[in-house]
């Protein structure tokens, strides 16, 4: 297993691995979007032969009303099936969070997740320390609602490249993400999705 | 900017309104001004505004109207930049991007300093890779506006590409030191100085890199690449001290990346692989949790230092349960030494956890507390899945049932049970178990897809659109949103289904459906031209450029390409009748059985098509409406996209040049898949069916570079000196292609003839390979068709037991065809016998007949079994329905 930062020529791997595993999909130009908008954000976790078995795919997001700077988002995370339990998801979020606060000053990193999730949903709250902050009603093409999550991000800062966090032998960690569409993709109430 | 001609102020102004409207997407708005100025007797032939006309027509989406417009007012004013920007423009948007570059330099003809056009125009150039054109353009643009700081960075950047890093380095050396102020964090000047950087490393200069980054080491907020940079710096310019502690540090903020261990290593000079395996110790103390630490010394290791390290990650990995346990090991299996290991140590783990639940006897002797229950199962998953990378099927299907009467609800189990039989050749069987896996936890895509992907193997194609169809969006034909999201894999395996059931229109359509999505990823390129100059991403942006020259090197593009060119070929080898000739199959020398065999087979075809094109009917008003609305969603996005001609099936394969159009896919694989050796077989083969010789030359030469033992290779050798010789016969050559052939044959063959090469290949391996003997018993059928039953006897007399799946399967089908070996039905009758023997799983091997009475007994189990559930549920309604019906695991075994 070799975790490290994504490149270019791994984001169709990444889409690939996006669509074994998730509902929601988006069109490559959307991959080139966030991997050439904050090249640092997106992880991928490769098995020995180089193919990619997980990614977190993350982005920044302007400061909401009342807010100083801005913060993290992921887009979209996701491991296969038949490499979970190795706790690659949380691995992936801890160098993207890491990346966030030092590229970008991220103050905390937001994500969303199904509310019939329950293994994402324990993921983020048990491991990575997320907090519910509303319920997004409908938020999933599908009808389903979302949890709206955070973590907050000062303790990375102040730390300096040592995740604290500790990695448990976490369950699953297969979520969201159908906000951003790229040309009609899942076409969704949420805003942005478009590059350049 | 003066115009060749000019309007008066009133019109002058109307036309700066058109150019507003224009800009602001206001296309209706912008249509009544050009009205307005074109319905002034004087001005009706005015020349901008007819092409503005036409530009806003295209806006509306009016291609055709568009171009006639734009035309026109170009021929009124040949010399107006205007008009030669606009049809550029027009031009752009139809994708005809080197139409636009002629277009645009017209343009500067009339109007050389035009920013715009000079933008435009840098930007189709770095679109079509005209890097020199790019390079001229960006110069041009530096002297018109030094000023900017894009003015700068593209400038240096065309350098770069040009690959004149030093030059493209002076440039933003120069940039920098005239900037004055930075910012504490500064993201933008950041990415600027790593770009730099990067540029210094591919130019070599390593310690000049050292330095830059030494010195703006504090302004780089990128922490990251600063330290991976400055540690593979430090190793390369062999200063190892100064790199320990950066990979130190690099593998506390991530202990999973590989590359931190192995220039660890490196840079402390550690290599005797106890040493390494030591220091990897070292670091499992300091990362308990990390997986690294762990697993690399396996890689390292031999002998019993290996089984130490096995016996301690396996048993870790067994009594913590973690399904990868084995996938992880995979790849230490291509050593038969360590598999041999692995295998005695699960083994012996097997026997004592059925014993004592323990691992070993000494832990049972030294009263070591009890291991798991789970760690049984664990261990059963593992051997089977061990056996079954070995091709044991019986001992692997041994295992897996025990794992699975263990733990009946252990999705994996059943995962891993499919896998057994598909690779023993029952796609079928297979598929059934991966059904049941899903349908254990709908909930999950990735079962879901496993699920899919093992009905397309068993050529289940409308199962495995439904299937899918429980994750794609509603209201879109699930093959319709899987093409929209570009997801290959499934349109490749559909292609790879249709192909196998010879359906090849439909086969066809969808390996150019995936060549159209390479397509779109190439188009898609053109807006983050002008975005990453803006977001300063420089780096990204020019993996970006160097990931899309070769985009089309990618596997999906390979698989899908492979099987094009494969269909296109056969279609030519034997072309499809006409619809109206199938029927008149030649009845009055059929037997009566057969009669009646052919003519319920005749009744079924006929439903099943009815059926098939009433669903197809339907299909096609929901793709019309789909269509209709997307374009209603487009119209003020994207108005320029071309629409591509449909793709439809019983067009496609009835085409009239499917050797042309095998080429199209075959070009990008020559180009980008060069090192692949299947590329230069597959261009054989169509260049033999074209009778090119050179080129047939041309790809055996390709060939033998990537591999001079190719078994395929020699039968092209052989078919091409048949192919000379046939060809010597009706005309002489040219005499430099006479020259340049007789050498190559010289090289290929020497003074042999084509015969007795073929016997020497065949001397040579008839004993030890399989695929080499298959070749070259081709080769014997080739040069001499009285040779049949020798060569068949050949073929049929190797070793059963010395081959695989795959080869047998190959042989036998080309038995059964008679298209290598001629017709012998008999010989492939008795071959098939014999491997059924030895392949007892596989269902090509088998009877149809018993095929058939298995499937029904399966179908009716299931029946019976949710039949037996309904009464079960009726009994007891408020109970949570059990999902996991074992009406296909009681069938199957």
């Amino acid at each position: 297993m070799n975790i490290r930062c994504a490149k270019p020529e791994d984001l169709m791997t990444m889409q690939h691995c996006n669509l074994l595993c998730l509902p929601e999909n988006y069109q490559m130009k959307y991959y080139f979007y966030h991997g050439l908008t904050w090249p640092q954000l997106s992880y991928v976790a490769e098995d020995d032969k180089g193919n990619i078995v997980g990614y977190v795919l993350a982005k920044m997001e302007e400061p909401e009303p009342g807010e100083e700077s801005k913060h993290g988002h992921i887009t979209s995370l996701a491991v296969k099936r038949s490499y979970r339990r190795l706790g690659l998801a949380q691995k992936l979020m801890n160098q993207a969070s890491q990346a966030m606060v030092e590229c970008f000053n991220a103050q905390y990193v937001s994500l969303h997740v199904r509310k019939s999730n329950r293994a994402a949903l324990n993921l983020y709250t048990n491991s990575l320390k997320f907090k519910i902050i509303e319920v997004e009603p409908k938020y999933y093409a599908d009808g389903e609602d979302a949890y709206a999550m955070r973590r907050d991000l000062r303790e990375l800062a102040e730390d300096d490249g040592k995740p604290k966090s500790k990695d448990g032998g976490d369950e699953v960690s297969a979520h969201d993400h159908s906000k951003h569409s790229h040309r009609g993709a899942h076409n969704h109430s949420g805003h942005d999705g478009h590059c350049c | 900017m003066p115009s060749s001609d000019p309007l008066p102020p009133k019109e002058a102004a109307l036309f700066r309104k058109l150019l507003k409207c224009y800009e602001m997407k206001q296309y209706k708005n912008g249509l009544k001004l050009a009205k307005q100025i074109l319905s002034n007797p004087k001005f009706t032939e005015h020349g901008e505004t007819l092409a503005m006309k036409g530009l806003t027509l295209n806006g509306l989406g009016r291609r055709e109207e568009a171009y006639k417009y734009v035309r026109m007012g170009l021929r009124n004013d040949l010399r107006s930049h205007v008009c030669w920007h606009v049809y550029g423009l027009l031009q752009r948007s139809d994708k005809k991007y080197d139409e636009a570059i002629k277009c645009y330099r017209n343009a500067l003809k009339w109007e050389k300093d035009n920013l715009q056009i000079l933008k435009d125009l840098s930007l189709l150039q770095i679109q079509m890779r005209d890097l020199e054109g790019y390079k001229e353009t960006r110069h041009h643009l530096f002297t018109l506006r030094p000023s900017q700081h894009a003015s700068w960075t593209g400038f240096a950047m065309s350098y770069h590409l040009l690959g004149e890093h030093m030059m493209a380095n002076n440039i933003l050396e120069t940039f920098s030191q005239s900037q004055t102020s930075i910012e504490a964090h500064d993201y933008r000047q950041s990415e600027l100085l790593l770009y730099q950087n990067q540029i210094l490393i591919e130019a070599h200069q390593l310690q000049q890199a050292l330095d830059h980054l030494l010195k703006f080491e504090p302004q780089i907020v990128d922490k990251l690449a600063v330290r991976e940079t400055l540690g593979d710096l430090y190793i390369k310019l062999k200063q190892e001290d100064k790199a320990v502690p950066i990979y130190e540090s690099l593998i506390q903020r991530n202990p999973e990346n590989v590359l931190y261990y192995k220039q660890y290593m490196t840079a402390r000079r550690v290599s005797s692989p106890s040493d390494i395996v030591a220091v990897y110790r070292e670091f499992q103390q300091q990362y308990p949790r990390a997986l690294c630490p762990r697993r690399l010394p396996l890689d390292i290791a031999s002998g019993d230092e290996f089984r130490v390290v096995a016996d301690e990650y396996l048993r870790r990995g067994l009594r913590k349960g973690i399904p990868p346990l084995f996938v992880n090991v995979r790849s230490l299996h291509q050593q038969p030494e360590k598999a041999n290991i692995i295998e005695s140590l699960t083994l012996q783990y097997f026997e004592n956890l059925t014993r004592s639940g323990h691992f070993s006897r000494e832990d049972a002797d030294a009263g070591v507390p009890v291991e798991p229950a789970s760690a049984l199962v664990w261990t059963a998953l593992f051997l089977a899945q061990h056996y079954d990378y070995m091709r044991d099927t019986n001992r692997a299907l041994e295992y897996i049932n025990v794992a699975i009467d263990h733990t009946p609800t252990l999705i994996e189990l059943l995962i891993t049970k499919g896998r057994i039989f598909k690779h023993a050749g029952d796609a079928v069987e297979a598929y059934v178990w991966l059904e049941e896996a899903q349908s254990m936890d709908t909930a999950d895509r990735y079962i879901n897809s496993k699920c899919a992907k093992y009905m397309l193997r068993a050529n289940m194609i409308s199962e495995a659109e439904d299937i899918c169809a429980k994750f794609t969006r509603e209201g879109v034909s699930a093959m319709d949103n899987l093409n929209e999201m570009q997801c290959m894999w499934f349109q490749t395996e559909c292609a790879l289904a249709f192909q196998r059931m010879g359906r090849w229109g439909e086969a066809l359509k969808k390996c150019h459906e995936v060549d159209r999505h390479f397509a779109e990823i190439i188009e898609d390129q053109f807006d983050f031209h002008t975005y990453c100059m803006r977001k300063m991403t420089l780096r990204a942006y020019v993996g970006l450029l160097r990931l899309e020259d070769v985009l089309r090197r990618h596997p999906f593009y390979f698989k899908a390409a492979k099987c094009g060119i494969e269909v296109y070929m056969r279609l030519y080898d034997k072309p499809l009748k006409s619809e109206a000739t199938i029927e008149e199959i030649d009845i009055e020398n059929l037997p009566p059985s057969e009669l009646k065999k052919l003519r319920s087979k005749q009744r079924k075809a006929k439903k099943k098509a009815e059926l098939e094109s009433a669903q197809a009917a339907q299909a096609q008003v929901k793709r019309e409406q789909h269509q209709k609305s997307k374009q209603q969603a487009n119209q003020e996005t994207d108005p320029d996209a071309p629409q591509l001609d449909e793709l439809i099936p019983e067009k496609l394969e009835r085409t009239d040049e499917p050797l042309e159009k095998a080429i199209e896919f075959l070009k990008p694989l020559q180009q980008f898949a060069k090192e692949r050796i299947e590329t230069h077989l597959l261009a054989f083969e169509v260049y033999y069916r074209k009778n090119k010789l050179l080129l047939m030359l041309q790809s055996i030469l390709r060939a033998r570079a990537v591999n001079p033992e190719h078994p395929v290779l020699h039968s092209c050798i052989i078919r091409f000196m048949k192919a000379l010789a046939n060809a010597k016969k009706s005309e002489p050559f040219n005499e430099h292609v006479q020259q340049v052939l007789d050498k190559a044959t010289k090289e290929l063959i020497g003074t042999k003839t084509p015969q007795q090469l073929n016997d020497e290949f065949i001397a040579k391996h008839h004993a030890t390979s399989i695929l080499h003997l298959y070749e070259g018993v081709r080769g014997l059928y080739e040069l001499d068709p009285s040779k049949k039953q020798t060569a068949i006897k050949l073929i049929t007399s190797f070793n059963l037991s010395k081959m695989r799946l795959e080869e047998a399967v190959q042989v036998y089908t080309a038995l059964r065809d008679g298209d290598i070996f001629g017709e012998c039905e008999k010989e492939a009758d008795e071959y098939k016998l014999l491997c059924q023997q030895r392949f007892q799983y596989a269902r090509i091997f088998r009877n149809v007949e018993e095929l058939e009475a298995q499937l029904q007994e399966k179908e009716a189990a299931k029946l019976r079994a949710e039949e037996e559930q309904q009464q079960l549920n009726h009994l007891d309604s408020n109970e949570v329905s059990v999902t996991s019906t074992p009406a296909s695991i009681a069938a199957a075994s």
